[in-house]
């Protein structure tokens, strides 16, 4: 990591020498386009790549979590490095660019400066740009999916718009994970005829006889540089999301498959560098790359993580660009005799404001935003409490969406009213500042599921605790083969004492449900949504978007309580980074 | 479905451990050690784990109704007599026992197996000589998380 990391301290000490002390001495100068791409292109091939952009084609705010709680084996790893820590890892200032798009502390404050990040026309200007300046011919764009579902927009276009918009950036290869949500049969119809892209994926085979359904590998060759590009998709998306999505399909890690199909690259297609294109998440992507061997470069998506400087793995380079269209990740590489030479490498932060809009790109948004632009900027209320979906355990949209379930339900206070309400911890969303008006599109970022219903049962307190224990263990599982990459479940109406450390079935301790200890025998009125749907229940009329824009609406000025209802008691837990 | 009386079963068997924890061991360990001290003869703790074995299963089921796994050994055949597969943690233990011939060419078997709970899975190899080599993986059933 040494090379790589000084190259970045120099980088963003020279970036922020002008800076000082005061941030807001910032606001005045601000950052440059040529600052934010400032790169010096280095060797014979350029790596162009985002990763989990989640169907966000206009800029917004995305804040990073404020806690990655994680088991003490991985503390303090790339992967679990939050706020503070975050910046002290990669030596970043507070205050600065790289402050701001990487890490929560003072975000608020922050985002008032820089302004939004990401959107589809400010992206394909940062990747045009350098696709042109290096060549097509030396440059590879990828994308590691999560890509086309999980927005207002990819959920009203079935994806169409993000494909649209990926064809014209001229993506070359993608693998997925929600993107099969939008539907089995829709998802291999963009697979197959619309996306220009190649789909790779080594890991999705057929039941029960285990024929891959896609090609696992593609070999290209760019400037002379013969590149193998293996696809993962997620892992455990048939348990992460229902299954009739990948009926009929098998995922997984597959090491020795994997391991295989490496030789296969090296020794029947004599390639010169092999790259894994994948969304298996940066955590386990370094647990697989300590088994697996002969990878020279990972393009990790799915947990968000963002890293200024390559994780090295032996001689594997683990890099992974973050969310939301926050950042293209440009890698420059030196590929001589089948090695990596040199590389140089960047994540080049998109502030909305600064990187100017692509004109091709704006046009294909317009088009397919315009029968849905009055439904999306109906403004149904005011954020009085900044609103994020990013942390391990809780966040302030989880905790809203809770509320919302239980006024649905009678009303809080109610005699026959909800015990308990549970929002998945995926780690997708959006995030509304203080003083923000909350449009309906803010609630379609959050809650974009082509599965919306809400199920209201009866559980009992011992099987609501097995399942809570099932899912941090699927959070904290001290190796990450064992981790689905998602964080835990915001469990409203419930507080709890949670010991990463302890074996499963340990884990959370003293729950107490609606301010009293949980009984195991004892039957509670569970609400449940984003998972898959339990056997026998009904869905509710109301799905959860209309319950939660209808409380909205209700509130009008939305404050929400900020202090979590579970308590850590094995790690820090912070609670007040984004508003320092 | 099946998943769904799946969960509800391992969860009645998770709950009987976290509740009881003085059960514990009867019920966990000791059972698989009783099933294999009745098949094999021998103890758990004479059965060595060797590389030579290699035992392939996913690390988080998709299901744990349909659980896929493989064996195979660099161990030659003619060494072989017998393959025996279990679950630790499932409610009978013992999940097949395969007989070899030199007829087979190698050792190599694929499955799919039922597991209530996340557990071991272990592929014990009898050898000629009457010794036991095995090889262990965890395999994780779980109702499921959030991507």
């Amino acid at each position: 990591m040494n090379l790589s990391r000084r190259e970045f301290i120099t980088y963003s000490s020279i970036a922020l020498s002008s800076l000082a002390f005061d941030p807001y001495s910032f606001a005045k100068r601000p950052v440059s386009l040529e600052r934010l791409m400032e790169f010096k292109p280095y060797g014979n091939l350029t790596l162009v790549f985002t990763s989990d952009i989640h169907g966000h084609l206009k800029s917004m705010y995305f804040a990073e979590p404020m806690n990655l709680l994680a088991p003490e084996s991985l503390r303090g790893t790339p992967g679990y490095l939050a706020g503070m820590d975050f910046l002290r890892y990669y030596n970043i200032k507070p205050g600065s660019v790289e402050a701001y798009m990487g890490s929560c502390v003072s975000f608020i404050k922050l985002a008032k400066m820089y302004g939004m990040t990401g959107g589809a026309p400010q992206l394909a200007t940062v990747i045009k740009t350098i696709v042109n300046e290096r060549g097509k011919d030396k440059c590879l764009v990828l994308d590691g999916g999560d890509t086309w579902a999980t927005s207002g927009i990819a959920l009203k276009t079935e994806g169409l718009a993000l494909v649209d918009w990926l064809n014209y950036v001229g993506y070359e290869y993608m693998v997925a994970h929600w993107d099969v949500t939008i539907g089995k049969e829709k998802f291999l119809d963009i697979v197959k005829n619309k996306l220009k892209a190649k789909f790779i994926s080594y890991n999705i085979t057929e039941e029960p006889f285990g024929d891959l359904v896609f090609p696992p590998y593609d070999v290209v060759e760019k400037n002379g540089v013969k590149i193998g590009i293996i696809g993962s998709s997620f892992p455990f998306t048939p348990l992460a999301n229902p299954r009739k999505f990948t009926e009929g399909w098998s995922f997984g890690v597959r090491p020795e498959e994997l391991q295989r199909y490496v030789k296969e690259l090296k020794d029947q297609h004599k390639v010169d560098l092999v790259i894994l294109l994948s969304h298996d998440g940066l955590p386990l992507d370094i647990a697989l790359m300590k088994i697996v061997k002969g990878i020279d470069i990972v393009i990790s998506g799915h947990t968000h993580d963002i890293t200024p400087v390559p994780v090295k793995v032996g001689d594997t380079l683990i890099i992974s660009p973050g969310s939301h269209g926050k950042f293209v990740g440009r890698m420059d590489l030196d590929v001589r005799n089948g090695k990596i030479q040199g590389y140089r490498f960047k994540l080049i932060p998109v502030l909305s404001d600064v990187v100017p809009e692509d004109k091709g790109a704006k046009e294909i948004v317009k088009k397919w935003y315009e029968p849905y632009e009055k439904e999306f900027n109906t403004v149904i209320g005011t954020a009085r409490t900044m609103l994020y979906k990013r942390d391990t355990v809780y966040s302030t949209w989880d905790r809203l969406i809770g509320e919302a379930l239980a006024d649905y339900y009678h009303g809080v206070d109610a005699v026959m009213s909800l015990d308990v309400g549970t929002s998945p911890g995926y780690r997708w969303g959006t995030t509304v500042l203080p003083g923000q008006k909350i449009t309906i599109e803010h609630v379609y970022d959050v809650l974009g599921l082509t599965y919306p219903e809400v199920f209201i049962m009866k559980r009992k307190g011992r099987d609501l605790l097995i399942l809570w224990e099932d899912v941090a263990d699927n959070v904290f599982n001290p190796n990450p083969l064992y981790q689905q990459g998602g964080d835990m479940s915001r469990i409203y109406g419930v507080e709890y004492t949670l010991k990463i450390n302890a074996k499963q079935g340990e884990r959370i301790r003293d729950v107490k449900i609606k301010g009293k200890p949980l009984e195991l025998d004892k039957e509670y009125l569970v609400a449940v949504y984003g998972g898959p749907p339990p056997i026998g229940v009904e869905p509710e009329k109301k799905n959860i978007r209309d319950i939660v824009i209808e409380y909205i609406r209700k509130k009008k000025d939305v404050v929400v309580e900020t202090k979590p209802n579970v308590k850590v008691l094995d790690h820090p837990y912070n609670t007040n980074c984004y508003w320092r | 479905m099946d998943r769904r009386k799946f969960l509800t079963l391992s969860a009645v068997a998770v709950m009987g451990l976290t509740l009881a924890p003085a059960f514990k061991p009867a019920f966990g360990a000791t059972k698989l050690e009783e099933e294999i001290q009745k098949r094999l003869g021998v103890q758990l703790s004479q059965v060595k784990e060797v590389a030579e074995i290699k035992l392939t299963a996913p690390t988080i089921a998709e299901s744990g109704a349909n659980v896929p796994i493989t064996v195979e050994s660099t161990i030659p055949i003619e060494q072989v007599e017998r393959l025996y597969i279990f679950v630790d943690k499932n409610p009978i233990p013992w999940v097949a026992d395969v007989s070899l011939t030199p007829m087979n060419g190698q050792v190599f078997f694929s499955t799919r197996i039922k597991m209530g709970e996340t557990s071991n899975v272990r592929a014990i190899l009898k050898l000629k000589d009457g010794s036991y080599v095995m090889a262990t993986k965890e395999v994780k059933v779980t109702a499921g998380g959030c991507g």
